[in-house]
């Protein structure tokens, strides 16, 4: 390409930019863009259903507060507000309040109509009568102690008295401390109790540093170097990694990251549990807010910082070894791919240090996603990393799919590529025609969440400047899924390559129907664009529709079908040599049978109905995600680590992980399906006292299942440093990643081998 | 009931006993569908079982003549006869699961219009409450005082209906996304800002008392607390 070509490209690219700029659909609803976070009136009450709109600033409240308070005592207090429409002296339905003090029990004045306490509530609010005034009085007892600071929230509604809820009301909110009288003088609230995730935090970083300098500090007595010379030995170590474009070690930086991430999504699915073990109060453990965002950061990083990079790792260190070439077909763009995942990890992580992580779910729904409510700038950072994220995916997936196609040694036609090989490929087909969509649903949502533009957050009912821009909610759900179904399919393909290989290699025999598989693999690519309707059977979408996707996901049980009949068909008459690769692959196919099956039932709409969004979804994909694709992977881990390090793994150790974690797995995920079934909603941060029994035996389960995964990493370190020598082929596998040494020399063969066919051995 | 009993004997909302009966294919797609979950569990885990048992490797076995080996691609194996079959019969299964998922979807999807019910509900959802009226003109019968005994305003986070008429509830959102979810009833419905969405109930085939109304979509931060009654009373 000449630079003619280049400089009409760029102002072509110049040019559109500035056309998808100047088409943003903009308008006035969320024109300052996202403000700090506000709360709805949680206990409106009668007559006090408005409230639709964004909080108007012109609505200025005010709260009369003696100087400090005394324990005990009872005081008047006067709440009025100004602004907003009609502000006049006198007239009918002007306006309504709320108030709600953090410490104190609030009351209305003895024979005073227009202030009410609802029963069992704290808070005070307006009479039917009281809604002709904008100013209310009540009264507060101070509580028993008078060394603390109350805050009292309260919000105003100034209505413009046509007796309905409308565009033209205007509302605020404000919160008023008052201090007592033995409070400490100064206290900045902003510095106040940390919150558990961030207690978390910092116990992790305290211990970080702690290591760090116990491990450094060891090395400088020991070896009587200076800090300095100590640095400089490190860097030495991290160098090749830091700059690295060869596939093997990006592969092994893609693992390592992948269960990094893993364990730290892991720690946060037991914050989880520990916040479920009972039904808790807001704040009781985390409060409400922390828990939303531990489910979001939980799931989004399971999904695409754990499950993605262990699987994108294998294929890097695998697909050149195993289709016989030197490298990746753009290692540059490979390393690339690579360092986009830890970035955007931490882009999205951000949000802990900001005063809340995203908590919009890893669906980000909106309008849930575009308003004010989710956490700022939290959410913003979610949505920043994932595109980063979604960057790294597609740029992979391209890599991928030029490798497999253009760069197959002598011999490794299509119909003769491993069946590791061939999941990969129709995962990368997936992702490349998936992925694109959803990093570009996520930037219409940051420019919704930003720039104050309506592709989704234009809800008519929301709208208080009366313009009429009214976008669909239910157009994200669509972008999201037609993305996030194949996405499922893209975590669980590469899962299904890796069982093949393992379950033909331990029986010893070749697999059974190798064609049937690879069009089995092809068809679950193909269908899995058609299925994504049946997220969404509850929205109220087209009958058609949602009945068509229903029929579509029924039939992805019969390509899944063919491959598990498949490897039974290849253990039976083979010789099953039970080593943990093998055991882990078996309890995968039992763990992943009943996982399909629950979808199956999810796929029946009339069930569905009944079940969708409660616990047993909850089951369902983690017996898919976990029972399928992460105990494959950790199969593929004892399957592969000898190719990678040329170390065996300790058998002993293995079965042991393997029983615990199969036990406690089934333990902590089966009960899921009947606190599902007996109408526990999912993202829910506590529930109906009597699933408490159920709750804690699901939680005290995955602790055991959590713990269970420490005496993995123990095996993976100890048999780096003392496994027996492996050899080249040390499980009689046949693809080509065999034919080299262990660990592969630095350029993956010292001659590009070619694959012969067993015909011609004989 | 025992918590391993619980796990065992799953327990049912009450839509498979109190719905199942009248609702054509309730009860038999749940039974259907546990039946062939079952069936094909068992096949899989008996399958790998007498796998396991009759084909372990022993000390000595003989390399069969197929044998895997370093650099070059197996023998293809299979039997188009035996993988036709296992294409086939799950096909079979999987139609005739979505065919039997029909009638009650059908009966799901058949919204009665405003002019064939009892009553017509009007719903709104909002952060973080349930709020309900009776459609304009219905008497409210003077016996419908169970959310007051509670202490809850009959309209806000509690409803009653009459038992033994036909109920639809119009839903909307004020919001975000909520769902409108009966939970021992198994009804549930989204609840999208700008489209109202539709749910219905006969209230004949289910017993009056006290039903729970939850919401199902995630909403922020108290979506575990946007909780409602729904009381079915016998009118007098």
């Amino acid at each position: 390409m000449n630079r003619r070509t280049l400089k009409i490209l760029s102002v072509g690219f110049l040019v559109s930019i500035l056309f998808a700029v100047s088409a943003f659909p903009t308008g006035d609803s969320v024109s300052s863009g996202i403000t700090g976070s506000t709360t709805s009136i949680v206990d409106a009450t009668e007559g006090c259903t408005c409230h639709t709109s964004d909080a108007t600033p012109g609505v200025i409240i005010a709260l009369n507060l003696p100087d400090n308070f005394t324990a005990g005592e009872t005081y008047t207090l006067t709440l009025n507000f100004s602004g907003g429409p009609n502000d006049a002296s006198e007239g009918d339905n002007r306006g309504g309040f709320f108030i709600r003090a953090s410490h104190g029990i609030l009351a209305p004045i003895e024979n005073d109509t227009h202030v009410q306490k609802p029963s069992g509530e704290s808070h005070l609010t307006h009479t039917t009568e009281g809604n002709d005034y904008r100013e209310w009085n009540f009264t507060w007892t101070a509580p028993e102690s008078d060394n603390i600071i109350v805050a009292f929230t309260t919000y105003g509604n100034s209505v413009n008295g046509d007796g309905n809820a409308g565009n033209e009301d205007r509302w605020n909110s404000a919160t008023f401390n008052f201090r007592g009288v033995n409070a400490a003088a100064v206290v900045d609230v902003d510095h106040g109790e940390l919150s558990t995730p961030q207690k978390l935090i910092y116990a992790f970083t305290i211990i970080a540093v702690t290591l760090s300098v116990v491990i450094i500090g060891n090395r400088m007595v020991t070896k009587e170097q200076s800090f300095e010379e100590v640095l400089k030995d490190y860097w030495k170590y991290l160098y090749p990694w830091l700059t690295t474009t060869d596939h093997k070690y990006i592969g092994i930086l893609y693992i390592v990251t992948g269960f990094a991430w893993f364990f730290i999504a892991g720690i946060l699915g037991l914050v989880i549990r520990w916040q479920l073990f009972e039904p808790r109060l807001d704040g009781d453990f985390l409060t409400y807010q922390e828990y939303n965002s531990t489910f979001t950061m939980h799931g989004t990083t399971m999904i695409f910082m754990a499950a993605m990079p262990i699987i994108f790792g294998f294929a890097n260190y695998l697909i050149p070894l195993q289709i016989g070439c030197r490298d990746m077909a753009f290692p540059r763009l490979n390393a690339m791919s690579y360092w986009l995942l830890p970035t955007g990890g931490i882009v999205i992580y951000m949000g802990y240090f900001t005063g809340g992580a995203g908590d919009v779910g890893w669906t980000g729904y909106v309008p849930y996603a575009t308003s004010e409510a989710s956490t700022v700038p939290g959410t913003d950072f979610w949505v920043a990393g994932q595109i980063m994220l979604g960057a790294s995916s597609t740029l992979t997936a391209i890599n991928f799919v030029t490798t497999i196609l253009r760069m197959r040694a002598p011999g490794v036609t299509l119909m003769r590529m491993p069946l590791f090989t061939w999941s990969i490929f129709v995962t990368v087909c997936l992702l490349l025609l998936a992925i694109p969509v959803f990093a570009i649903a996520l930037i219409l949502l940051l420019a919704d969440r930003t720039f104050g533009t309506l592709y989704f957050s234009g809800s008519c009912a929301g709208d208080l400047m009366g313009t009429t821009a009214c976008s669909d909610p239910i157009l994200w759900q669509h972008l999201f899924w037609y993305f996030g179904h194949p996405e499922v399919y893209i975590v669980i393909l590469p899962a299904f390559g890796v069982l093949s290989e393992i379950i033909s290699t331990f029986s010893r025999r070749p697999i059974f129907g190798y064609t049937s598989m690879v069009y089995a693999l092809t068809t679950i690519g193909v269908i899995s664009f058609v299925v994504y309707g049946h997220h969404m059977f509850t929205t109220g979408a087209d009958p058609l529709f949602r009945f068509v996707v229903m029929l579509t996901t029924m039939l992805v049980a019969v390509p899944t079908g063919i491959k598990i009949f498949n490897w039974l068909a290849t253990m039976t008459g083979g010789s099953i040599v039970t080593k943990t690769p093998m055991i882990f692959a078996l309890g995968t196919v039992i763990t992943f049978t009943i996982g399909g099956i629950t979808g199956i039932i999810l796929a029946s709409i009339p069930l569905d109905i009944a079940f969708h969004d409660t616990y047993f979804v909850v089951a369902h994909f983690h017996y898919v995600l976990v029972g399928g694709t992460i105990f494959a992977f950790l199969g593929g881990v004892y399957y592969w680590f000898p190719k990678m390090t040329g170390k065996m793994m300790n058998e002993t150790l293995g079965l042991i992980h393997f029983a615990f974690s199969f036990i406690f797995f089934n333990a902590a995920f089966y009960p899921m399906h009947n606190v599902g079934i007996s109408g526990m909603p999912r993202r829910y941060a506590t529930y109906d006292p009597a699933l408490t029994e159920m709750n804690q035996f699901i939680s005290v389960a995955a602790f055991i299942f959590g713990f269970a995964q420490l005496i993995f990493v123990y095996n993976v370190i100890y048999s780096y440093k003392y496994g027996e020598e492996a050899g080249d082929d040390p499980w009689d596998g046949w693809s080509l990643e065999w034919t080299t040494s262990s660990p592969p020399p630095h350029n993956s063969f010292t001659e590009i081998p070619t694959l012969k066919s067993a015909e011609e051995a004989e | 009931m025992s918590l391993l009993e619980d796990i065992i004997f799953s327990d049912n909302p009450s839509i498979w006993h109190d719905f199942g009966g009248t609702s054509p294919g309730y009860a038999g797609i749940t039974w259907q569908m546990m039946i062939w979950s079952i069936i094909t569990g068992l096949l899989v885990f008996v399958w790998m079982a007498y796998n396991l048992i009759m084909f372990k490797h022993k000390e000595g076995d003989p390399e069969h003549n197929d044998g895997l080996k370093a650099g070059f691609f197996p023998h293809e194996r299979g039997d188009p006869k035996i993988e036709i079959t296992w294409t086939v019969a799950p096909l079979i299964l999987v139609i005739w699961l979505t065919y039997i998922s029909l009638a009650p979807l059908d009966y799901l999807w058949d919204v009665p219009d405003e002019d064939e019910t009892d009553l017509v509900v009007e719903v709104v959802a909002g952060q973080w409450y349930w709020s309900f009226s009776y459609e304009d003109g219905y008497d409210v019968p003077a016996n419908f005082n169970s959310c007051a005994e509670i202490g809850e305003i009959n309209g806000l986070n509690c409803f009653e209906i009459p038992h033994d008429s036909i109920v639809r509830f119009n839903i909307n959102a004020l919001d975000v996304l909520h769902a409108f979810y009966i939970v021992e009833i198994g009804v549930k419905q989204d609840a999208v800002p700008g489209i109202e969405t539709l749910a219905w109930v006969d209230t004949g085939d289910v017993s009056p008392g006290e039903y729970n109304i939850y919401c199902t979509e995630y909403c922020g931060n108290s979506h575990s607390q946007m909780l409602a009654k729904l009381y079915i009373t016998v009118a007098e």
